[in-house]
């Protein structure tokens, strides 16, 4: 007998041919995103954003203000330590203005910030991905009791109050480092999510037909999970984790905006945002700025996140 | 049905137990001592011990555990003698702050956190669900798709980053609403409802955001439907199409999903309360926790984790009151 | 004796994104009262269209030519308000998936009743007890019980029977069946087919009977009209067609019906 299962069914269209191989290569995707301002739009912000963090410390360097430089030349001490200027002291010095009271340059803190941001929500996304489809996969496969005990700790996680949680045992926790911690706190409350659909799909994967010809033409059950139930989890894979990167950056940003995320004087979008409440009345452009960002960001995101997930179901569809 | 609930309680309470005994551990284990804490700046040593063995903090961690679950069914005592405290049934122990009974604390409360939960929720479901039937009814026109445009939009702004922007509008520039307190409806109902307004549209708008698109999505999904085939098939008046065929198989499933919504709000909204100083759970929540106020982070967690599961077993019954394929065995 | 159906020169053209696509061209054909025609082809064939464009259920954007008339009566260009009054009343459908096409929210009574109500209007009770008679026409047993039962609660077989009571509600002169036994059972689907030939005989109902399986047309049309690929190729009595079939796409699909004196090729 042949060893060509069929891949999918007949859903899978053009490029099926190879066994396992799902319909949504990642050079579709792109070809289709490129048609579709929005994402164009999107990917290009995210691109800025992404270079205004890799390069943070080039940029400061030529600007000469860095994340934590006081500048008092910038601010006002007549005015309670208000920024000198207009719109919160933007000038050519200071791109996006300075901090009232101390003077610090916001376009700095922003790169900074972007840095943190980044790399708790993606450090964040990998460890939950890779919880995600570890139980999901355990839980949908093999069934039993497995399945029981993971659908347990799933449910349990799940009605657990999780931002309370989060906020509570991070304050509790002694400092140390906060990045790691954070990752930790998010990725053990959001890996169910995950695991839930990755368990469904399973789940149905496992009762294919294609599925069970390998299995009954002698496939071993890592053969099984990584040539043919993989794969075949790829494009939900794909959508799933681009939303859950913006996801966690709001996360990121609400711990640290509620005083329980990096601690200062590590900037972060969040915590920036935090300290401005109390000058938001006479200092609108402090808080705007790292108000935006955070808000482009994760709208870049989540819109980039939805056209693939369009592409991917119009793939699957035809 | 009788077999079926008795299960559905069971692991109800069995869940709950869990976030009870993961809370206390936790707690118990990661914070510094609360005798010291309470005890406060001028302190002797016998003083503090005075307040562990009130406390019971020098019993095993299970005996403690054991006390705070009997004191929630049973009421528990603190203390002997003349110092008696007797604390009643759903006993959640005594603020470390504040010494107030917690659990009257969250009945003092709670009406806030649900007048925030109720009022935000009558917003994004007229809202979410009007502007994502329009948009399902016209999909592909401008209307459609500017609409769904605002709602990623919406979905994607952080509600304190909300919270604030609308205040500085609002409050600040326009100043249309007075600053945000925390008022009683008895204080005059237009002042009441003006300090709400702000904390309603904030809750409400990621929620609208997410309903609209859910809307539009299932609609499309039943619109496309055999069965709307053969609804028009019959010759029957396009509104009956729509609303008796169309509105029921799509709107059903949202059901699910707002009453899980609904209850994880009424154990409090964190950030909306912190943000516009209302005093409800959520900000009681975010102030122990500033504290270490461990009884009241114990009480409002598992208050959060009571709605939540609670929720979860009233929207399954509900759903088999509305979907008839679903039935109970 | 005049015809029911008239179909004549009809064309369905769709927009795609590789232009204008005609998916039905120049079509024509009749059905006398008490009269079944079968229209046969692969899927895509077209059958399907020909027949929502009879109804008027074509999809939005879809652009007719030529001229359907019932009765005498032009159906195309009317407006939907006066396709709805035909609908169900005149001319009725029924098809493929019965479980889909009927609504899973509402008991099969409700949907009947709904349908009977909206052309001859009247009190629930008494459109009440006209769907216990077409639930007993059909061979629903405890018609009365079981109009309380949602569609789920039947098997296969009953579900299309319920289709065809209510298709059959309002006793229209033409009733149009789109593959209504492919999703069942052989056993079954030879029983729904009596049932239909039975009830066409009975009220007089003309009908359209289309499907992709030459073996059930030869069984139930007396006329049979064979497309492909959006055209007419073949047109004539059931007779005619299948004894000598003129076209050669006619021949490939009578070729490709098992018969039982075939030899076994080992």
């Amino acid at each position: 007998m042949t060893t060509a299962a069929p891949s999918r069914d007949a859903k899978a269209g053009p490029g099926a041919g190879t066994p396992g191989v799902p319909a949504t290569s990642g050079r579709r995707i792109a070809g289709a995103l490129l048609h579709d301002w929005a994402a164009v739009l999107s990917t290009g912000f995210l691109a800025l954003v992404v270079l205004m963090a890799v390069c943070a410390p080039l940029i400061t360097a030529l600007t000469g203000h860095g994340p934590n430089d006081f500048d008092a030349a910038a601010i006002d001490t007549n005015l309670g330590g208000l920024p000198r200027g207009s719109l919160g002291g933007v000038s050519a010095e200071h791109l996006f203005g300075v901090e009232p009271q101390n003077g610090r340059d916001v376009f700095a803190r922003i790169m900074y910030g972007a840095r943190v941001s980044f790399l708790i929500a993606i450090s964040a996304t990998v460890l939950t991905t890779l919880l995600g489809v570890v139980f999901g996969m355990l839980a949908g496969f093999y069934g039993g009791w497995a399945d029981q005990v993971i659908s347990r700790v799933m449910d349990f996680l799940m009605a657990f109050p999780s931002l309370i949680f989060m906020i509570a045992i991070l304050s509790s926790l002694p400092s140390g480092n906060r990045a790691v911690l954070l990752v930790v706190v998010i990725s053990v409350f959001g890996w169910p999510y995950l695991a839930r659909v990755v368990r469904g799909q399973t789940l149905t994967l496992v009762n294919r037909e294609f599925v069970e010809a390998a299995r009954a033409s002698g496939a071993s059950t890592g053969a099984l999970v990584f040539k043919e139930i993989l794969p075949n989890l790829r494009s939900s894979l794909i959508v799933m984790t681009t939303l859950a990167v913006p996801g966690y950056i709001g996360t990121e940003a609400g711990l640290s905006f509620l005083g329980v995320g990096v601690t200062p004087p590590t900037p972060s979008w969040g915590q920036m945002i935090a300290s401005s409440v109390s000058w938001y009345a006479v200092d609108p452009m402090y808080f705007a700025i790292p108000g935006l960002f955070l808000f482009l960001t994760v709208l870049s995101l989540t819109v980039l996140g939805d056209r693939i997930r369009a592409v991917t179901d119009a793939g699957e569809a035809s | 049905m009788a077999r079926y609930l008795a299960g559905r309680i069971a692991g109800l309470v069995l869940i709950l137990f869990m976030v009870c005994l993961f809370t206390y551990l936790i707690f118990f284990k990661l914070s510094p001592d609360p005798a010291v804490m309470i005890c406060g700046k001028t302190c002797t040593p016998e003083r503090i011990l005075q307040i562990r063995t009130l406390l019971g903090l020098d019993q095993p961690f299970f005996t403690q555990f054991w006390d705070f679950l009997s004191g929630l069914f049973a009421g528990r005592d603190y203390g002997s003698g003349a110092n008696l405290i007797h604390c009643p049934a759903p006993c959640l122990g005594y603020s470390f702050q504040t010494s107030q009974s917690v659990w009257e604390m969250i009945l003092d409360r709670l009406p806030v956190s649900a007048t925030v939960a109720v009022g935000a929720a009558v917003l994004w479901l007229v809202i979410g669900i009007g502007a994502g039937l329009l948009s399902a009814v016209r999909e592909g026109t401008w209307w459609d798709r500017t609409t769904m445009g605002l709602a990623l939009g919406g979905a994607s702004i952080p509600n304190y980053v909300l919270a604030l922007a609308l205040q500085y509008v609002l409050v600040v520039k326009l100043q249309i609403l007075p600053f945000p307190s925390a008022v009683a409806f008895s204080d005059g109902p237009l002042l009441w409802l003006q300090s709400y307004l702000m904390p309603w549209i904030v809750l409400a708008t990621g929620y609208a955001c997410l309903y609209a698109r859910l809307t539009r999505a299932n609609v499309i999904d039943t619109l496309a439907e055999n069965f709307m085939r053969t609804a028009r098939s019959k010759g029957l008046a396009p509104v009956l199409t729509m609303r008796r065929h169309a509105l029921r198989p799509a709107l059903t499933p949202i059901t699910t999903i707002f009453g899980m919504d609904f209850a994880a709000l009424l154990g409090g909204a964190l950030i909306t309360e912190t943000v516009f100083g209302l005093n409800g759970v959520g900000k009681m929540a975010a102030d122990s926790i500033a504290k270490n106020d461990q009884p009241v982070i114990m009480a409002v967690t598992l208050l959060a984790a009571f709605f939540v599961v609670v929720g979860n077993v009233v929207v399954d019954l509900v759903y088999t009151g509305l979907d008839p394929r679903v039935r109970i065995r | 004796m005049s015809e029911l159906l008239v179909v004549e020169d009809l064309t369905v053209t769709f927009p795609t994104t590789r232009g204008l696509v005609d998916v039905v061209k120049d079509v024509s054909f009749t059905v006398g009262r008490d009269e079944t025609v079968g229209i046969v082809g692969e899927s895509g064939s077209g059958k399907s269209m020909t027949s929502l464009a009879i109804m008027g259920l074509l999809p939005r954007g879809a652009v007719t030519r030529g001229s359907i008339r019932l009765n005498g009566v032009e159906l195309l260009g009317r407006t939907d308000r006066q396709m709805r009054a035909i609908r169900g009343e005149q001319a009725s459908m029924i098809f493929q998936d019965p479980l889909s096409s009927l609504n899973p929210y509402y008991t099969v009574g409700l949907q009947i009743e709904e349908m009977y109500r909206a052309h001859r209007g009247g009190s629930r009770k008494a459109a009440g007890k006209v769907v216990a008679e077409a639930l007993a026409q059909v061979g629903i047993p405890e018609p009365d019980r079981r109009a309380g039962y949602y569609p789920h609660q039947f098997s296969g077989g009953q579900r299309q029977r319920i289709m065809i009571a209510m298709a059959l509600v309002c006793s229209p002169a033409l009733l149009i069946a789109d593959e209504p036994t492919t999703a069942l059972d052989v056993t079954v689907q030879a029983q729904i087919l009596r049932l239909l030939a039975g009830l066409q005989k009975e009220t007089g109902t003309g009908m359209v009977f289309v499907t992709h399986d030459l073996a059930v047309i030869s069984s139930i049309a007396a006329r049979v009209l064979v497309m492909c690929q959006g055209e007419q190729v073949e047109y004539g009595t059931a007779e005619q067609v299948f004894s000598e079939p003129r076209h050669e796409y006619t021949r490939m699909l009578l070729e490709s019906i098992p018969r039982i004196d075939d030899e076994v090729v080992s």
